[in-house]
């Protein structure tokens, strides 16, 4: 339901958005998973039609978002990052507009401005103004504003940002409620945790580039059930880089300079007291360890040599 | 409801729950009618100067006297009303008029024969300039009455030597007229000498004949009414950054219906309070000025439609600016030179010709002439017509621009 082909988009010649392809059906949750200044919210204004894109294409419902634009955003449902609601209305207000905007009116916009804020739970406050409303209160009625019509692809933008942990696991549910009624779903988001839990497929992003996309599983693979170690201390980068492999079977490095070291390595609890005299008979200096078990933090830390939330 | 008719109701709502600055564009019109009616009295009948004479002689050169002030350029600002002493005394107290003559009986016989006589002005204490003309202009007159007299000596020995005829209440129509016509042959001579700062004041107001119809009230309120309007049409711009700082313009992008009717509904909304205010200030201009209602309700329309227009036109310099500061001064910079070459400090017809040349092309310039013809019932269909093509033009081609531009990346900072 969503295509995306090579997707580039600059921003004055930074680029934002770097051949970027995926797609998504029916009834899934896709998800974007990466660092802040991924491209996340790039990707997602490129197809929601509020960026345009420097090159590739991109199709929802079959719809060129450039050339067809209007059946395209007919299509879409948006909850953007950022809260975007009239502070001075009431919730009800707001919904009813943004219904308006995709062509509800009269019964069934009355019905589904209740049905959606009864989702959000905000039923019992829909006549307040929205200034009175908590951080997270504004956050559950941007995403009411954003499926009130329906949407048959939504496009979700780090929605749980900032939100109480009870509000969290009602706005995953409604995700998964909207994609279990066969809507299609592209979620963003930096928590490892919710990709994990609620995304069917993913692509791993950084600094505008796809580094890694499939299923959960698919992914996982990739990470070959290796232990991540990171160390920290002092480090000759081009000693460790050339001697560790050969005095630690089984060990390979994933980066290194002056202050850091990351390695992967199976069953890495048990390999780590001859990792660290390996590493002590190079002439290391080791101050911190971590070890990670195999994960999407793992796999983002061995493609790209960082932790997701740096 | 479609969704212009509910982006407009939502402006509106978001304004009706912003009373203060409603209350404010709508004060700007009362506000500052009432303070030019209070400069300038309540006549109603234009910056002329309004004299009563008292003239308890009755006779020819008294008359003759009088009537030298409602000849000319003198008679374009000045309205004589004659009045018998006391009251004109008590008008003058109650601060009625601008001055007030007092011709003493004997003056004309007096001046006929050379000799002294003193006539008395009393003036207004609350007014400044206009009893300041009529002390001056009367100073030019008995001089030249004085030089008059001595190059009219024929004539005038005329009038005194011969007397009244026996029997007779006044000259016969002969002398009157040869002495009338020697008289104001001399008058037509001397003249350009005579009233130097009469004729110096009108310099800076051409086109008198025009002017001298035309009341004050006529000549200030449209300007009046569009310096409202572009003030409110320019507050009201402001909108495009609150929608973008809230995100709520990005919505409008994403959304099917989008940006056309968004943009459409805030110009809606923006009609409909200029409308409101359009009947407020023409409410202000009746009982403050006593403004002639003829074309009020066509008056509505087109301060609301120019109003609209003006709207359009700072919503697109808004959007052309690169931050909500940068609007604000962009838009102040656009306002006070239209404002000030379209009439709205100014009227056109005092300022110099060039300049209301260019300022009459302006579109808010073009409009407030439209709505001066209106209000003094001159406008006629074919003028009406082009200048709502003009008016038309301008707002459409201001709309799909700033449509244009709405898209082109200002909701996102690009
Ligand atoms: N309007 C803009 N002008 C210039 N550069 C921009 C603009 N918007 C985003 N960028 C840059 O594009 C890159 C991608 O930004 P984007 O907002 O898409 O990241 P993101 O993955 O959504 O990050 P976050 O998790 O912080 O929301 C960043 O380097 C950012 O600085
Ligand atoms: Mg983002």
């Amino acid at each position: 339901m969503i295509q995306v082909e090579s997707l580039r988009k600059e921003y004055d010649g930074v680029v934002a958005v770097d051949d970027v392809s995926f797609t998504a059906g029916a009834g899934e949750v896709f998800g974007l998973l990466g660092p802040n200044g991924a491209g996340k919210s790039t990707t997602i204004g490129c197809i929601s039609g509020l960026l345009s894109p420097t090159a590739g294409r991109i199709r929802v419902l079959g719809h060129d978002v450039m050339r067809d634009s209007r059946s395209a955003k007919s299509a879409l449902g948006v909850v953007p990052q950022e809260i975007a609601v009239y502070e001075d209305a009431s919730a009800e207000e707001n919904v009813t507009y943004w219904g308006r905007a995709y062509g509800l009116r009269g019964g069934r916009l009355r019905a589904r401005t209740s049905a959606a804020l009864e989702l959000a739970g905000l039923g019992d406050r829909a006549r307040e103004p929205v200034k009175r409303f908590s951080g997270g209160m504004k956050r559950r009625l941007n995403f009411a504003c954003g499926i009130v019509h329906e949407p048959r692809v939504l496009l979700l933008d780090e929605p749980t940002v900032g939100v109480d942990p009870q509000s969290r696991v009602r706005l995953l549910d409604l995700v998964r409620e909207q994609a279990g009624a066969g809507t299609c779903v592209l979620y963003t988001t930096h928590y490892m945790e919710e990709a994990e839990s609620l995304c069917d497929r993913l692509a791993i992003v950084d600094r505008g580039r796809v580094i890694a996309s499939g299923t959960l599983e698919e992914l996982r693979t990739l990470t070959a059930e290796r232990d991540l170690v990171r160390l920290t201390g002092r480090f000759d980068p081009a000693a460790v880089s050339a001697g560790l492999a050969a005095a630690v079977p089984g060990v390979e490095v994933v980066s290194t300079d002056a202050a850091h070291l990351t390695v992967s390595v199976e069953e890495g609890s048990r390999r780590l007291p001859a990792l660290f005299s390996a590493l002590a008979s190079l002439g290391a200096e080791i101050r911190e360890t971590t070890l990670t078990r195999p994960s999407l933090e793992s796999l983002f830390i061995k493609l790209t040599g960082k932790q997701l939330r740096e | 409801m479609p969704f212009l008719l509910a982006s407009a109701v939502k402006d509106l709502r978001r304004r009706a729950r912003d009373p203060l600055s409603l209350l404010l564009w709508v004060a700007i019109p009362l506000v500052t009618g009432l303070l030019l009616d209070l400069a300038f009295g309540s006549e109603g009948s234009g910056p002329s100067a309004h004299l009563l004479v008292a003239d308890r002689d009755d006779s020819l050169v008294s008359g003759l006297l009088v009537g030298a002030f409602s000849q000319g350029e003198l008679g374009e600002l000045t309205r004589v009303e004659e009045v018998d002493a006391p009251a004109g005394r008590r008008r003058i107290e109650a601060g009625d008029a601008s001055a007030l003559l007092v011709i003493p009986p004997g003056f004309g016989a007096d001046a006929l024969a050379g000799r002294t006589s003193t006539l008395t002005l009393i003036r207004n204490p609350a007014q400044q300039i206009l009893p300041d003309i009529l002390e001056e202009s009367l100073g030019l007159m008995l001089e030249a009455a004085f030089y008059l007299r001595q190059l009219a000596r024929a004539p005038i020995a005329l009038f005194s030597t011969a007397g009244l005829p026996s029997g007779a209440a006044t000259y016969p129509d002969s002398t009157v007229a040869s002495g009338a016509v020697t008289i104001n042959e001399l008058v037509a001579r001397v003249q350009p000498y005579l009233f130097p700062p009469v004729i110096g004041l009108e310099t800076a107001e051409p086109e008198p004949d025009a002017r001298a119809e035309r009341g004050f009230a006529e000549l200030f309120f449209p300007g009046m009414v569009f310096l409202a309007l572009l003030f409110m049409a320019r507050g009201m711009s402001e909108d495009v950054w609150r929608e973008r700082a809230q995100g709520t313009l990005r919505r409008a992008v994403v959304s099917p219906r989008g940006l056309g009717e968004f943009l459409g509904g805030k110009l809606l909304a923006g009609a409909v309070l200029l409308a409101v205010v359009g009947v407020a200030a023409l409410l202000a201009g009746r009982f403050l000025f006593g403004l002639d209602l003829r074309g009020v309700a066509l008056a509505v329309l087109w301060i609301t439609f120019a109003g609209t227009a003006m709207l359009a036109l700072f919503v697109l310099v808004q959007l052309h600016a690169t931050s909500e500061r940068a609007g604000d001064v962009l838009t102040t910079a656009v306002l006070f030179p239209l404002a000030m070459a379209g009439g709205s400090f100014f009227p056109f017809d005092v300022m110099p010709g060039w300049m209301a040349a260019i300022g009459r092309r302006t579109p808010n310039g073009w409009a407030l002439d439209e709505l001066s013809r209106i209000l003094s019932g001159q406008s006629d269909l074919a003028g009406l017509a082009a200048a709502f093509a003009g008016v038309l033009a301008v707002a459409v081609a201001a709309f799909l621009l700033a449509l244009r531009r709405l898209r082109s990346g200002f909701a996102t900072g690009g």
